[in-house]
């Protein structure tokens, strides 16, 4: 721990903000809970490779369903976000308000598009036959990857309601700042969950010619 | 929700706070970098297996350096990170377990259709 967090400490018998503490228990928890979603999908995949039946009846493979190109755009709109979230917890540290707010707003602006992205990705998967009732992989994707989408949506009106409590004047000084790196806690753990879920949901399905978990259908000898 | 009437951060604080800004910068370009590699190394023709091996340790990277330096960990108390780190033991031990459990070569997935 640096000098200038310990001239920082919180008079507590932990030395640290309860606020904050309980923040990051609260996120520990959450770690077990997208761990076991994260985990249960892994598995299914793993499990039921076929993919999903669609509408007509036809076999489909979500290798063919997703858009690599979308997500990896998502993934680098959450990085970024969460770099504007940094600056944000710096700018209020260092007491700059209206620092705060542009950087805030930038988060924001930028969980929208994410949420957009999840949207549309969501729509375009349904219209295609992917639902969350017709198979395994639907359950396991839309569960996974919706409650992601409902953390992020919960982040951003969090952020939204702390732009707009920053002009009430009461949001300064070093409870201001706790206030929103606590904030920022929570936006930048929604970020670390989406690392992951970029690296084992989508990226994984491109490995191989039929992605990691193959296709599920018989091996034919050649 | 908090007090405004509080003392000015110091002198030590400020230049501290512009330092760190300065690695969340640095840090921010090194995981748009480490994203857009990992994006072209799943359509290199290498063994799927390294492809995995690397693609597992990229993310790792990205996980530990925003919640050391974004989340602030490295600047925390050390509690902190033993009570996160338990959270995220719970939850690679739940994974392990569940792959032991649910043994690919052994279940009979019959049951569930």
């Amino acid at each position: 721990m640096s000098d200038t967090a310990a001239a920082h400490e919180a008079p507590t018998s932990t030395g640290i903000d309860h606020k904050k503490l309980i923040m990051w228990l609260f996120l520990a928890s959450d770690c077990m809970f997208f761990g076991t979603l994260i985990s249960t999908h892994l598995l299914y995949r793993k499990l039921f490779p076929a993919g999903f039946t669609d509408a007509e009846g036809h076999q489909r493979f979500i290798q063919n369903l997703f858009n690599v190109e979308l997500t990896s755009f998502s993934t680098f709109i959450l990085l970024m976000s969460s770099f504007l979230m940094a600056l944000a917890v710096s700018a209020m540290h260092k007491g700059q308000i209206k620092s705060f707010r542009r950087n805030v707003l930038g988060v924001i602006f930028f969980g929208l598009i994410f949420l957009g992205c999840q949207v549309y990705e969501f729509t375009h998967f349904y219209h295609e036959g992917l639902t969350i009732q017709n198979s395994v992989l639907g359950s396991t994707f839309y569960v996974l990857t919706g409650t992601h989408g409902t953390h992020v949506a919960i982040g951003v009106l969090w952020l939204i309601m702390m732009y707009f409590y920053s002009f009430t004047g009461k949001l300064g000084g070093h409870m201001g700042a706790l206030d929103v790196e606590i904030a920022g806690l929570y936006w930048h753990f929604v970020d670390i969950v989406w690392i992951i879920i970029f690296t084992a949901v989508y990226l994984v399905e491109y490995l191989g010619p039929n992605g990691i978990w193959g296709t599920g259908l018989p091996v034919v000898a050649k | 929700m908090s007090s405004s009437h509080e003392a000015a951060p110091s002198q030590d604080f400020l230049a501290e706070e512009v330092r760190r800004y300065h690695h969340f910068i640095v840090l921010a370009l090194w995981l748009a970098v480490v994203t857009g590699a990992e994006i072209v190394l799943i359509f290199l023709p290498i063994p799927v297996a390294a492809i995995l091996t690397i693609l597992t340790l990229m993310s790792a990277g990205k996980f530990f350096a925003v919640i050391l330096w974004f989340m602030h960990l490295i600047y925390d108390k050390r509690l902190l990170f033993w009570c996160f780190f338990a959270g995220l033991a719970l939850a690679f031990a739940t994974y392990a377990a569940m792959i032991m459990l649910f043994s690919v070569d052994r279940i009979d997935t019959r049951w569930f259709s």
